[in-house]
C-alpha cells in the first residue's frame, strides 16, 4: 500500500510538472497570449492590474521560499510546512490592491466611453518623405495595443519597391529622362494579425 | 529516489521563477502592452472641437489621455513595498513564518491608492470643459 502510494505521489509530481512546462512552453511560442495581460478592454494598460500582478508575484514568491524554509531552524534537512498563519497584514495588503481594482472599475464602468474597445492601429513613421531615385529609405511601423505584431509592407502606389519584412523602401535606379509632372509613390503597412489596422507613407521622388 | 517533497519543491521553483522571467522579460521588450500605463482619460468622447476662430471643427472621437502623476506614485510606492517585503522574507529570523507587514506601509499604501483613486475618479466623473484640447484628432 505504502509502495502504492508512492508510485501514486510520483506521477502526480510528473503530471503536475507536465503540466507546468506546458504553460510556460506556450507562453513562451505565444499560444498563451500575454500582451494584453495588463490592459483595459479599451487597449490601454492598467496601473490597477500592474499592481494586482506584482502583489501576486510577490506574495506567491514569498509563500514558497516559506514553504521550502521548513518550520524548523536547527535541522539539517527541513521538511517543506504551510506556515501556522498568514499575517493580516498580507491579507490587507492583497484586500487593498483588490478593492483599489474593483473600485476603479466601477469608476471606469460608469461611463460607455471608459469601456468602449479601441482598435489596434499602425503608424508608419515618417509618414512623408522625399526620395531621390536609386536612394533607399527606412520605414518603422508602431502598432499600438499589439506591440508585438508583425507588419507586412507594401508600394501600392507608384514606383519602387519594398521589402514585406523590413520596410526598407527602394527607388527606382533610374530617373525619367523627360521632365514631367512630380512622381509619388505610396507605401501601405498592415498588421498581419490586424489586417484592418493600416497606415499609408507618401514619397516623393525626386 | 528523490523525496517526493524535494521534486516538487523543485517544479514550483522552476515554475515560478520562469514565469517571473518571462513576464518580466516581456514587459520589458514591450511584447506585453504598456502603452498609456502612466496616463489617465479624461470623459470628453463626444464634445465639440473648437478652432482657433471659434468654429465648430467636429466631436471628439475618444477620450482625451492626460499624463497622470498619481498613476507613477502608485507605481512606486507598489514597488518600493514589493521590494521591501521581498527583502524581509529574505532575511526572514524566523523561517517558516510570513514576516508581518509593518501598518506604515499599508497606510502608504492605502493612501497611494486613494490618491490614484481620486485622480481617476475626478478625470472621469467630472469630464473637461468643451473645446479644451483643440489639438486633439477628430
Amino acid at each position: 500500500m505504502a509502495t502504492l502510494s508512492i508510485l501514486c505521489g510520483y506521477l502526480i509530481c510528473g503530471f503536475v510538472g507536465l503540466l507546468g512546462l506546458a504553460v510556460l512552453w506556450r507562453i513562451f511560442d505565444g499560444t498563451i497570449d500575454l500582451s494584453r495581460l495588463i490592459s483595459e478592454p479599451t487597449g490601454d494598460a492598467s496601473m490597477s492590474r500592474f499592481q494586482f500582478l506584482i502583489f501576486t508575484f510577490v506574495i506567491a514568491l514569498s509563500l514558497f521560499l516559506v514553504i521550502v524554509a521548513g518550520k524548523n531552524t536547527d535541522c539539517k534537512i527541513c521538511k517543506p510546512a504551510l506556515p501556522d498563519s498568514i499575517p493580516t497584514g498580507i491579507l490587507s495588503l492583497l484586500g487593498i490592491s483588490g478593492s483599489s481594482y474593483l473600485v476603479s472599475k466601477g469608476i471606469q464602468y460608469s461611463d460607455p466611453s471608459g469601456v468602449a474597445d479601441r482598435p489596434v492601429t499602425v503608424t508608419i513613421m515618417p509618414s512623408t518623405v522625399l526620395v531621390r531615385y536609386s536612394q533607399s529609405q527606412q520605414f518603422q511601423a508602431e502598432v499600438t495595443r499589439k506591440p508585438d505584431s508583425k507588419v507586412q509592407w507594401a508600394v501600392v502606389a507608384g514606383p519602387g519597391s519594398i521589402d514585406a519584412e523590413t520596410g526598407l523602401y527602394r527607388a527606382p535606379a533610374v530617373a525619367p529622362t523627360e521632365p514631367g509632372p512630380q512622381v509619388y509613390a505610396t507605401v501601405k503597412a498592415t498588421c498581419v494579425e490586424f489586417p484592418d489596422a493600416t497606415d499609408l507613407a507618401v514619397i516623393t521622388l525626386a | 529516489m528523490p523525496d517526493i517533497a524535494a521534486i516538487v519543491a523543485w517544479e514550483v521553483k522552476g515554475f515560478l521563477f520562469t514565469l517571473f522571467a518571462m513576464v518580466a522579460l516581456k514587459l520589458l521588450t514591450g511584447e506585453i502592452n504598456m502603452g498609456y500605463l502612466f496616463y489617465g482619460r479624461k470623459n470628453d468622447t463626444g464634445q465639440p472641437i473648437v478652432g482657433a476662430d471659434g468654429k465648430m471643427l467636429g466631436r471628439k472621437r475618444q477620450d482625451t489621455p492626460y499624463f497622470s502623476p498619481e498613476r507613477v506614485q502608485l507605481l512606486v510606492f507598489t514597488l518600493a513595498a514589493a521590494f521591501s517585503y521581498l527583502t524581509q522574507v529574505l532575511n526572514n529570523a524566523h523561517p517558516g513564518t510570513l514576516p508581518p507587514v509593518p501598518d506604515s506601509w499599508l497606510a502608504v499604501l492605502g493612501g497611494s491608492n486613494l490618491v490614484y483613486l481620486g485622480g481617476k475618479a475626478y478625470s472621469r466623473l467630472w469630464p473637461a470643459s468643451p473645446g479644451a484640447h483643440e489639438q486633439e484628432t477628430l
